[in-house]
């Protein structure tokens, strides 16, 4: 993977069918993103927002067009276990931290995937937890968590193997306003300081506006792709 | 935390049913451990019993049963006469519910054959010639038949007196009712016959000499079979056929401990179908879902195995311990049959997890952004 080059993703005419092209939850999007950027991707349910995100961690494969990560086609990848384990984070709306796990371990589960020995995943993974400010919940299983603290676990989960880019599919869609708030402070420090790229889902547009750029979709399409509130979203 | 302590963590979160999986394993493996044992304990005690008596050849005549059939004792005066035999001891073999024992092992011998020789008295007298009615009990056989010695001894319609107590040197000899073979062919109502020949060979006779002397006494008494000691169990039809039906009735018994662990991996795989989406999205390697799914079968398998032979093992401590069993065999519990029994529960972990892991390898990562 080419790093000299600051394009992180690159889509091209790209389409994605379900069902033997029964549903086209994707009908051509091309564009961008550049190594540092955050992006929120916005449009109202169905329109392929989480389709398009499941691109871009080569979680699925798309129909036609190309899709490119610095240089290396996705849908091409060998083996995109090593991508996802390297170079992304993920976050979900729904947290997925592992009920038989202790917030500590989840932490580690990644990790397996690293070269970091077993000695030294314990100690990363309470560093990070402590990044999250939850180093006290360290013993704690998710079902002891309030759902703000099981995202913060799942967002220090998502950094465990030092990732450049972060996909969070509607990252506070459970949340309270409150936790929603300290959630997405958190992603917005991450990607300040650590120069993180952080693609975003959401349909919360307080949110989307704290991005320097939206995408949005509408029916499979991007219909606008701009700094926020610089066109009035069409309806 | 380690890959390991993941797999562990699989099994431990649903107690219950991993309990009942183990179950499920365990009792195949108990019944491996406890009829291959049994089966194996019974050739291996009726080895020692020959080797106590000091026999090489055995001499008989193997039906379909058990018990030897019945032949003519002018069988041998033929045998006597063949060259490397140093000395024979005719007998009268037979398994009779006598008194409070439900089966016992009765041995009428022939009055001057060397197999009396190697019985130790432990308390009271051989008996004094082959018209006494007196009969001496193995240790293990006189505590069945709660005897002592002077007791009368009810042996179908005969009436005879204990008058010792003997240590024969083997579980087999020690668990029998030894007495003379005309009192014993009469109680039966078999003059003139017997089932089993003992042979003892000349010292110096070679493997070669023993074997060609096998076959002369099957040339001059076609109606029997001899067989150097060894070998003599092993080759008998029933035996094998026993042998055959407790491997056969302990692997069935295990392919019901396989069903019960490929339904249980199968359930884990299918209920965690998001987890491992979600693994696989963090980065896991699809093989490695597939190795933590095996790892946790092999270890259902290999817990199963240690919890199987430790039942079968109890089982067969408490059966030998009943009357019915007592002093007829010694369980041949060796650690090669107890190792074999974890490797197989280990395999049979292994394998059952093979078509689960086949699943678990089809789940798509996609899943985790969904729901
Ligand atoms: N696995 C799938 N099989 C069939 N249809 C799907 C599948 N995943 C998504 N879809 C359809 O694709 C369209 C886009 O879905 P999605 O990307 O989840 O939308 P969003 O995240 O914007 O709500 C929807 O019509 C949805 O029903
Ligand atoms: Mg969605």
């Amino acid at each position: 993977m080419k790093n000299s080059n600051t394009c992180v993703y690159e889509a091209v005419a790209l389409k994605k069918d379900y069902d033997d092209g029964q549903v086209q939850a994707l009908r051509g999007v091309d564009f961008r993103i550049e190594q540092g950027e955050f992006v929120a991707i916005i449009g109202s349910s169905g329109c392929g927002k989480t389709t398009l995100l499941q691109m871009l961690g080569a979680l699925d494969k798309p129909s036609t067009g190309s899709l490119h990560y610095r240089g290396s086609s996705l849908p091409d990848l060998a083996d995109p276990s090593v991508y996802r384990a390297r170079e992304i984070g993920f976050i979900f709306q729904s947290f997925h931290l592992l009920p038989t796990f202790t917030a500590l371990e989840n932490i580690q589960i990644p990790m397996l995937e690293s070269d970091l020995p077993a000695s030294e995943r314990r100690g990363r993974a309470l560093t990070l937890l402590k990044s999250v400010g939850l180093e006290h919940r360290a013993r704690h299983f998710p079902s002891k968590l309030s759902g703000g603290e099981r995202q913060r676990v799942a967002i220090a989960r998502s950094l465990a193997n030092g990732p450049s880019v972060l996909l969070a599919d509607e990252p506070t869609g459970n949340l309270d306003s409150e936790n929603a708030r300290i959630i997405l402070d958190l992603l917005v420090q991450l990607h300040e300081e650590q120069k993180m790229t952080l693609v975003l889902v959401t349909h919360d547009m307080i949110i989307a506006r704290k991005a320097a750029r939206n995408l949005q979709m509408l029916d499979g399409r991007i219909v606008f792709d701009g700094i926020p509130g610089t066109a009035a979203p069409s309806p | 935390m380690t890959f390991f302590s993941i797999v562990v963590r699989g099994l431990t979160r649903r107690p219950v049913r991993t309990g009942l999986t183990l179950v499920g394993i365990s009792i195949g493996i108990a019944a491996v451990v406890a009829l291959v044992g049994i089966s194996r304990g019974f050739e291996k005690s009726w080895e020692t019993g020959l080797k106590a008596r000091g026999t090489d050849i055995v001499v008989s005549k193997m039906g379909s049963s058990l018990a030897p059939k019945p032949f003519s004792d002018a069988v041998a005066e033929l045998i006597v006469k063949l060259p490397h035999v140093a000395a024979i001891s005719s007998q009268f073999v037979e398994l009779l519910s006598i008194e409070s024992s439900q089966m016992m092992m009765l041995s009428g011998r022939q009055w001057d054959g060397y197999a009396w020789k190697n019985l130790k008295l432990i308390s009271g007298r051989m008996p004094l010639d082959d018209k006494e009615q007196a009969v001496v009990l193995g240790q293990t056989a006189a505590e069945v038949l709660k005897k002592k010695i002077g007791d009368p001894l009810q042996i179908e319609a005969a009436e005879l007196t204990v008058v010792g107590i003997v240590d024969g040197g083997a579980v087999v000899e020690n668990g029998s009712a030894i007495l003379a073979l005309p009192l014993l062919q009469e109680i039966m109502s078999e003059q003139g016959r017997i089932n089993v020949i003992d042979v003892r060979v000349t010292p110096g006779t070679s493997e070669d000499e023993l074997k060609q002397l096998c076959v002369e006494i099957v040339r001059a008494a076609p109606d029997v079979t001899a067989m150097a000691a060894g070998e003599h169990l092993s080759n008998s039809q029933s035996f094998r056929m026993v042998k055959a039906m407790s491997w056969g009735t302990s692997l069935l018994a295990v392919l019901v401990g396989v069903l019960g662990v490929m339904n249980t991996m199968l359930m884990t795989v299918f209920e965690r179908k998001q987890e491992i989406s979600v693994l696989l999205a963090l980065g896991w390697k699809p093989s490695r879902i597939v190795r933590m799914v095996l790892w946790e079968s092999a270890l259902l398998g290999f817990l199963g195995g240690i919890a199987g032979v430790l039942i079968g093992v109890a089982g067969i401590k408490l059966l030998q311990n009943t009357e019915a069993i007592r002093g007829l065999l010694e369980p041949d519990l060796g650690i090669g049959l107890l190792l074999t029994s974890i490797v197989i529960a280990v395999v049979v972990g292994v394998m059952s997890g093979l078509y689960p892991a086949w699943r678990s390898s089809r789940i798509t990562p996609a899943l985790a952004l969904q729901g």
